[in-house]
């Protein structure tokens, strides 16, 4: 059962709701000390997934551990897994100051800590304010700081930064980055791809439920050839015949101008120097995280928008 | 179960219950029912002074009767409301034992709910008692103040359980008139048997028995077992929905 003892484990989890699958046997890690990006169109089965780990939702089949345990069995789970789900989930007529105070008695956390956490989130101002006056960017903040408030080891955040101005998408930038250094596990939902390109050190992408990627951040923009090599040389079609012999693909992009894909710069000017060809230009381009994600999941989209015709023009 | 994980969440659901307004909303509209009545009714006695001797403990099942309401409302409020606002994705977060918080969502609320019930009923006994020179208020009778708690006591319960049964307020308080008013007072008008059959095993006709004994063709015993089935049958289905399925489709 115990699958590793620190991080996250999903094994086999499947999620069915009636004749819709949600989540299709899933199988990954969550390791301690980095940021895990966990991205997937709409629908894919990112929230479900989260709430399983967090035994909202019951799995079909399979299993979760946090840290060697079902989160339904820790007796102080804020101390163990902090957590930020749906911003909007909490009373409005309550304060923010006693949404956590709720928080800190049901783990035995001291009400002392409640006030730091607030701080912590920038909250201060608004702590003895009514929940249904915070803007989405406050009940962010007040989401956050529940799931700090036990200084936990694991950190869920589902899509932190939706509401969040600037200042805010930078404050939880270096948080998330900040929490992984201090060696917690942290796994974060977004749809943002910059965002997770600035972020996650390893991504797992999804969709219709099934895992498409688990992979560190370079990876996937390498090992699906997003990553391009432009060369300039004098004769590009022998340099092209020459990488062709090898499989590399090549694709002429101007007059003596190659892209080559899935090859390091260093093969290709080493490829031109033994032809003896002069390299006038020579240089990786890094494809952005978006555009490789829109291709790997571009078959698992389930929500397709449509643009009228000429609506553009 | 571990007592202290059940101590934490109690105090935790003591928090909870005390820092909404609707809480207190329901708390006064107990407070003005019950003493308002209480007041009206001693106006109307002492107007008609010069008349027989009574007991003012009459006035503690007359206002309980409209007045349980409230009560209900409170309770089933402090459920349903995790639902309705979403709240109860991070309450199962913070406290992941179902049963824990089952217990402990069920016990504050009902515990507060009754003790408010029994005090503000021993308070329009007084207040009738004091308006009215001719009444008497003898300790011997204070028993009907455990009537009061068991009739608003299995009521909560009731009201808790299809709380976490329908996880909707509309729902809870509509099947909570239902049957602890509105049925057993409209079923035996109808003068056929198998209604006044249905009206006699629905709590509403037990707790109308018991806090005002007339001749109503059911015993105490029966009456005392059709409230405590009905609380503790719907606190099961609640338990069993709670415990079973996800937090909150």
């Amino acid at each position: 059962m115990d699958h590793t003892s620190s991080g996250i484990s999903v094994r086999g989890l499947t999620k069915r709701y009636g004749e819709v699958l949600a989540v299709d046997h899933l199988t990954f890690d969550v390791e301690p000390g980095k940021v895990t990006g966990f991205l997937g169109p709409n629908g894919a089965g990112k929230s479900t997934t989260m709430r399983m780990m967090l035994g909202l939702d019951k799995p079909t089949e399979g299993s979760v551990l946090v840290n060697g345990r079902r989160f339904a069995e820790v007796e102080e789970p804020l101390r163990h897994v902090g957590a930020l789900l749906d911003a909007t989930s909490a009373h409005p007529g309550r304060t923010g100051r006693n949404h956590l105070r709720v928080a800190a008695r049901t783990n035995g956390i001291p009400l002392d800590r409640v006030e730091e956490v607030i701080d912590q989130v920038g909250l201060g101002a608004a702590a003895k304010r009514r929940i249904k006056g915070y803007s989405l960017g406050m009940r962010q903040r007040l989401g956050i700081a529940a799931a700090l408030l036990g200084d936990p080891e694991v950190l869920l955040f589902d899509e932190p930064v939706n509401g969040l101005d600037l200042d805010g998408v930078r404050w939880i930038r270096d948080l998330l980055r900040g929490l992984a250094a201090e060696g917690r596990t942290v796994l974060v939902s977004s749809h943002l791809m910059s965002e997770m390109q600035q972020t996650a050190d390893r991504l797992v992408i999804i969709g219709r439920g099934r895992l498409i990627a688990d992979a560190s951040v370079d990876e996937v923009l390498l090992g699906l050839g997003r990553r391009h090599v432009r060369v300039r040389v004098p004769d590009p079609d022998l340099l092209a015949q020459a990488l062709g012999a090898r499989g590399v693909t090549t694709h002429r992009v101007g007059a003596d101008e190659l892209q080559v894909d899935g090859c390091p710069a260093e093969s290709v000017g080493e490829a031109a120097h033994r032809l003896g060809l002069p390299v006038h230009h020579l240089a990786e381009v890094d494809q952005s995280l978006e555009h490789a994600y829109l291709e790997l999941t571009a078959s698992a989209v389930q929500y397709h928008g449509h643009t009228p015709e000429g609506a553009l023009t | 179960m571990s007592t202290a994980v059940l101590t934490r969440t109690v105090h935790a659901e003591w928090l909870r219950l005390r820092t909404v307004r609707a809480s207190w909303w329901f708390l006064a509209a107990g407070v003005v029912s019950m003493l308002g009545i209480a007041t009206i009714a001693g106006l109307e006695e002492r107007a008609e002074s010069g008349g027989p001797a009574a007991s003012a403990w009459l006035a503690a099942v007359i206002t309980t009767m409209p007045g349980q309401f409230a009560f209900y409302g409170l309770v089933l409020l402090a459920v349903t409301a995790d639902y309705s606002s979403g709240g109860i994705i991070p309450t199962l977060q913070w406290t992941p034992r179902r049963m824990v918080l089952f217990v402990a969502r069920t016990l504050v609320p009902v515990v507060v709910a009754t003790a408010a019930a029994v005090l503000l009923a021993l308070a329009a006994t007084t207040l009738v008692w004091a308006m009215v020179p001719e009444f008497t208020m003898p300790w011997g009778e204070a028993d009907v103040l455990g009537t009061v708690a068991l009739v608003v006591g299995s009521g909560c319960l009731l009201s808790v359980g299809l709380g976490f049964l329908f996880r909707s307020t509309a729902g809870g308080l509509v099947t909570v008139f239902l049957v602890m008013l509105v049925l057993p007072l409209i079923l035996p008008q109808f003068g056929y048997d198998w209604m006044l059959d249905i009206a006699q095993v629905l709590p509403g006709y037990g707790a109308a028995y018991l806090l005002f004994g007339e001749d109503m063709g059911i015993t105490t015993t029966w009456a005392v077992t059709v409230l405590a089935a009905w609380g503790v049958g719907a606190l099961a289905l609640g338990a069993a929905r709670l415990v079973t399925q996800d937090a909150d489709n």
